[in-house]
This record gives structure tokens, C-alpha cells and sequence, in this order.
């Protein structure tokens, strides 16, 4: 009894761990334009649009969190191997990883913005400056939590998977659910807040992302000050609900069955998950009905 | 962009001579394996790594990525990339089966399977949270008239100018499918790399079964990750860029993928097992 309350414990930690992760790993992405609207910021100087958007998308969010989650739990491993204290160890494995990421946004923004010369868009440094702390400073609470959260699934629930190799999967794991789920706030609410709410930008729109803001022409810290207050809490419930669940069932349920009682409850949370989607999915076509004849559209 | 404005191509045909080449080195492949390590727990786990491989190729077409467009609303779909999304679901899966790895194969693979499967429903479930209240879009498929499961008529639903957006509930199941597959793809080619390195290890390194155990499952768990990640990309380039569902022409490319993958996993499958018994 006693050993599944401190499983359950151990299993609201690690959600509470992943839920921040998710929402600092969305932020993150989103401020350096990582997901796939990048695409949007890479195209608007070739159409013409100049802007001041950070742009450090040159991987995926999910091999890219899959890096850094994976540098920082194998040097922090490392670093428990020579009996450092593992909170200073995570601490200080999470850190170095962030270097790394600060390297990579550095060089991946001079590289990208460089490569649209031709059509007239500056590197701004002080762009550089002031974004590439910020970026760092979200990742570093992104990889921190997540390679903490692997130290306990490790050290504490006993998987057989060393923490780099967790630091990997969940690495991976974190960045698909975050850039599944904030992406298309990031891309279609913020970066074409101009267009109508309720439809999706027409194609002829592509590149045409807004660049002003209440003054002055909008920067990526802008942006992440906007996911935040949707995007990010999101991909971090996603996330979390996700890492919690998983877990849960197999601490609960793992003994009962001989192993088919996690089997089953993982079934039973995927069909309540299902008649959820549905539901949303019904309501918005009930509330939102349909668009019409193109001409009245958007509305 | 590119994405979006490209036709659909339903073009399932096989290149016949691509496929019989493709056949003879998958046997050749097996062959070889079967000659080097005799008929034997290493032959078998080489065919468990196909069948695993296999698993996780079908799987990925079932996944709806509507990468880039996706992110604007133009595209049906998750705003990521087909390989990024299946392999995030797959490893999750292969977390759980890799914990559930001693109450045997069974049970792990079809954990391994579950996990999957519920990384992808939570996953697909915000999306489609993200896009009704977030953005008051509603869900559209841009390949289908109807929804093959629910029924729903999906054209008036799709906003002037895009190919659709979010995830009609074909989209969702397929998602969940995917997982599943690649979950218990992954989780299989895990245990059958982990029973060779469990086997061979002590006598290689001369050491006790339980002081090698870490370095096995360390072994066998970076080189399922790996072949996960071979059989996702190479059904990435099978898709080429986006896709919806099971529901999507470009589904029925998905016997190409087979052969490749194949292949792959069992040329993977064999220089994972002849580290250990060379």
C-alpha cells in the first residue's frame, strides 16, 4: 500500500514536471518561430514582408527537444556517476544543454536570416541579443523538468531505461505533442492575426504574416507573451496528460491481470478521449454551422 | 505551400521491378542472417525486427500530418512532420512496453501498442481543441466528401480558400491506429533485441546475466529507437509531405512502403544481431 501511494506521488510529480515542460517547450518554440510556421517567416521576405521575427527553425521541435532532453539527462547521468547530488547534477546537465541550444538558435538564425539576403531582410543583432536569452531561458525550464522527470521515472519507478535514453524518447515525445498542439495557434491566430477569426488563410494569403505591433514593428517576445496565454498551457496539459496517464496505469494497474489490467484501463482512457474529440468536434459544428456560399465565408 | 498546391496522387502502383529487387534482397538479407547465425532465438528475433518494422511503416500512413499548412488552418491535419509525430507516439509506446518487457512478449507488445495509442488520442483530442476554441474553426477533411466513420458531410464546413483543416473523426481514429502500430512495432522489435543481447552478452563479456542487463537493455532500446526512426522516414518520403488518414488517396501507397521497409528493417535487424554474434 505503501509503495503504491509513493508510486502515485511520484506519478503527480512527473505530470506536474511534464505539464511545465509542455508549456515552456511551446513558448519556447513559438518565440523562435521552431514549429512549422516557420515557413511563414522564412516566405514573407521573398513576398516582399520584412520583418523582425527570430527564426531558429533548421530541425523539427521533436529531434531537436530529443538533442537537448538527451544531452542534458546523459551529462547529468554522468555527472551521478561521479557522485555529484543529483539535483545539482540535473541542475548542471540541464544548463550545458541549454548552451547548446543557445549555439544552435545563434547559428540557425544567422544562417536562415542570411539566406534571404537577396531579398533585402537584415540580420538585426540586437534581434539576436535579446531573443536568443529568452529562448534559453524557456528551454532551460523545458529541458530541466523533463530530465528531472525522467530521473524519477528512473531512479524512483524503476524503469529499465537509463535517464539519456529516457531523456531521448521523452525528449521526442515532448516536442511532437508541443508543436502538435501550439502550432496552429501560434501560425494561424498570431502570425495572421489580421485575418478573420473562425476560417483558415487562404493560400493567396501565404507570407503575408503581421509585422506591427502597438507600436513599433512586432518582435518574437510579442508573440511568446500570445501563446502563452493558450498555445503553451495547452501543449503543456498534452503533454502532461499524456506522461501522468501513462504512467498512472501502469503503477495502478500494472500487477492486476498479470499485466492486462494497464492494458485495459489504457484502452478505457483511449475510448474517453475518442467521445471527447467527438463532442468538440459535433459542437463546433453545431455552434459554428457551416461557412455558406464563399461570398459570405469567414464570418 | 508546395504541400497544398500539389495534386493528390492515388498513384498506389507498384514499380514492379523495384519491388522484385527489393524482394530478392529482403530474402538474400534473411538468407545471409540465417547462414551466419543458424536457425535459432538470433533468426528469430531477425524476423520478429521485420514483423516489428513492417508494423511501424503501415502505421505511419494511418497518422493525419498536415504539417506546415496544417499550422494556418489550410491543410487537414497535425501541424508536424509525419516522421517527428509517428516517432513521438512510437517511443512513448516503446516506454511503456520496454517497463511491461518481463510479463512476456505479449503483454509488452500490446502495452507497448496501448501507449502509443494513448499519446495519439491525447495528442489528437488538444488538436482538435486548439482549432474549436482557440480558433472557431471546425473540422473539415479536404479528400472526402463524407466521414467514412460518423458521416458527416464535410465541404460546407471547409472555409473558402484552404484545402480544409483540423481533424475530421476519420482523422482521430487514424491517428490512434497509427500509435498503436507504431507503439507495438517499436515495442517488438525492443524485446527481441533484448532476449539476443540478454542471450549473448554474458559470454562475450564474460560477466554475470545481471551485470550485463543495463548495457542490454541500453543496447536493444537505442537500436529500436533507431529502426523506429529508419521505417518512419522512409515512410515520410512514401507519403511525401502531408496526408489525412487512412481515408487520404495517397493511403494506398502504402504496399511500396511495405517492401522498403522491409528491407531496411532487415538489413538494420542484421548488423543489431551480428554485433553480438560475430
Amino acid at each position: 500500500m505503501e509503495s503504491i501511494a509513493f508510486g502515485i506521488g511520484i506519478t503527480a510529480l512527473a505530470g506536474a514536471l511534464a505539464t511545465v515542460a509542455g508549456a515552456a517547450e511551446n513558448t519556447e518554440s513559438d518565440i523562435g518561430s521552431q514549429g512549422d510556421p516557420n515557413s511563414q517567416v522564412q516566405l514573407a521576405p521573398q513576398m516582399g514582408y520584412l520583418h523582425r521575427i527570430f527564426n531558429k527553425a533548421i530541425a523539427g521541435e521533436p529531434p531537436a527537444y530529443g538533442l537537448w532532453v538527451c544531452l542534458g539527462a546523459g551529462i547529468a547521468w554522468a555527472f551521478m556517476a561521479m557522485q555529484i547530488n543529483p539535483i545539482l547534477a540535473l541542475v548542471l546537465g540541464s544548463a550545458l544543454a541549454v548552451f547548446i541550444q543557445g549555439v544552435y538558435a545563434t547559428t540557425a538564425y544567422l544562417g536562415r536570416t542570411a539566406s534571404l539576403a537577396k531579398f533585402g531582410q537584415p540580420v538585426f543583432v540586437d534581434v539576436l541579443k535579446s531573443m536568443t536569452t529568452v529562448t534559453m531561458a524557456h528551454a532551460f525550464v523545458a529541458i530541466f523538468t523533463t530530465v528531472t522527470m525522467c530521473h524519477l521515472i528512473n531512479a524512483a519507478l524503476g524503469h529499465p531505461f537509463p535517464l539519456p535514453l529516457l531523456g531521448l524518447v521523452w525528449g521526442i515525445a515532448l516536442g511532437a505533442a508541443g508543436s502538435a498542439t501550439g502550432n496552429p495557434f501560434y501560425g494561424k491566430e498570431r502570425q495572421y492575426q489580421s485575418q478573420k477569426f473562425g476560417a483558415g488563410v487562404p493560400i493567396a494569403a501565404s507570407g503575408n504574416i503581421v509585422r506591427y505591433a502597438e507600436a513599433g514593428e512586432r518582435n518574437s517576445l510579442d508573440n511568446g507573451w500570445f501563446s502563452a496565454k493558450l498555445g503553451g498551457p495547452a501543449s503543456g496539459l498534452c503533454f502532461g496528460l499524456i506522461v501522468f496517464l501513462e504512467i498512472w496505469r501502469t503503477v495502478l494497474f500494472e500487477h492486476v491481470g498479470a499485466g492486462w489490467g494497464a492494458i485495459i484501463v489504457g484502452i478505457i482512457i483511449i475510448l474517453i478521449f475518442a467521445v471527447i474529440d467527438r463532442y468538440i468536434e459535433v459542437w463546433a459544428r453545431k455552434n459554428y454551422g457551416p461557412y455558406g456560399k464563399p461570398a459570405e465565408e469567414g464570418s | 505551400m508546395s504541400a497544398v498546391g500539389a495534386k493528390p496522387q492515388a498513384g498506389g502502383a507498384m514499380d514492379m521491378p523495384a519491388t522484385i529487387a527489393g524482394i530478392i534482397l529482403l530474402l538474400v538479407i534473411i538468407g545471409a542472417t540465417y547462414f551466419m547465425v543458424g536457425p535459432g532465438l538470433m533468426f528469430m528475433a531477425l524476423i520478429g525486427i521485420i514483423i516489428g518494422g513492417l508494423a511501424i511503416a503501415f502505421g505511419v500512413h494511418f497518422v493525419p500530418v498536415g504539417g506546415a499548412p496544417a499550422a494556418m488552418g489550410q491543410a487537414p491535419g497535425i501541424a508536424t512532420g509525419v516522421a517527428m509525430l509517428a516517432a513521438g507516439a512510437g517511443l512513448a509506446g516503446l516506454f511503456g512496453g520496454a517497463w511491461a518487457a518481463e510479463q512476456g512478449i505479449v503483454v509488452a507488445v500490446v502495452t507497448g501498442a496501448v501507449g502509443g495509442g494513448l499519446m495519439m488520442a491525447i495528442t489528437c483530442m488538444f488538436v482538435t481543441f486548439i482549432y474549436v476554441f482557440g480558433m472557431g474553426i471546425p473540422c473539415a477533411s479536404g479528400k472526402v466528401a463524407k466521414d467514412p466513420i460518423s458521416g458527416d458531410t464535410q465541404a460546407e464546413f471547409k472555409s473558402q480558400g484552404t484545402e480544409g483543416h483540423g481533424l475530421p473523426f476519420v482523422s482521430y481514429v487514424g491517428g490512434v491506429i497509427g500509435g498503436l502500430l507504431g507503439g507495438g512495432g517499436g515495442t517488438l522489435i525492443y524485446i527481441m533485441l533484448l532476449d539476443v543481447y540478454k542471450e549473448a552478452l554474458p559470454g562475450m563479456m564474460q560477466a554475470l546475466p545481471a551485470q550485463v542487463l543495463p548495457i542490454a537493455v541500453s543496447l536493444a532500446g537505442i537500436f529500436a529507437i533507431g529502426m523506429f526512426l529508419v521505417n518512419a522516414v522512409l515512410t515520410a518520403y512514401n507519403i511525401t509531405g502531408t496526408i489525412e488518414g487512412p481515408h487520404d488517396p495517397k493511403f494506398k501507397r502504402f504496399p511500396r512502403a511495405l517492401v522498403a521497409s522491409a528491407v531496411a528493417s532487415a538489413l538494420c535487424g542484421m548488423v543489431a544481431i551480428l554485433i553480438v554474434a560475430m
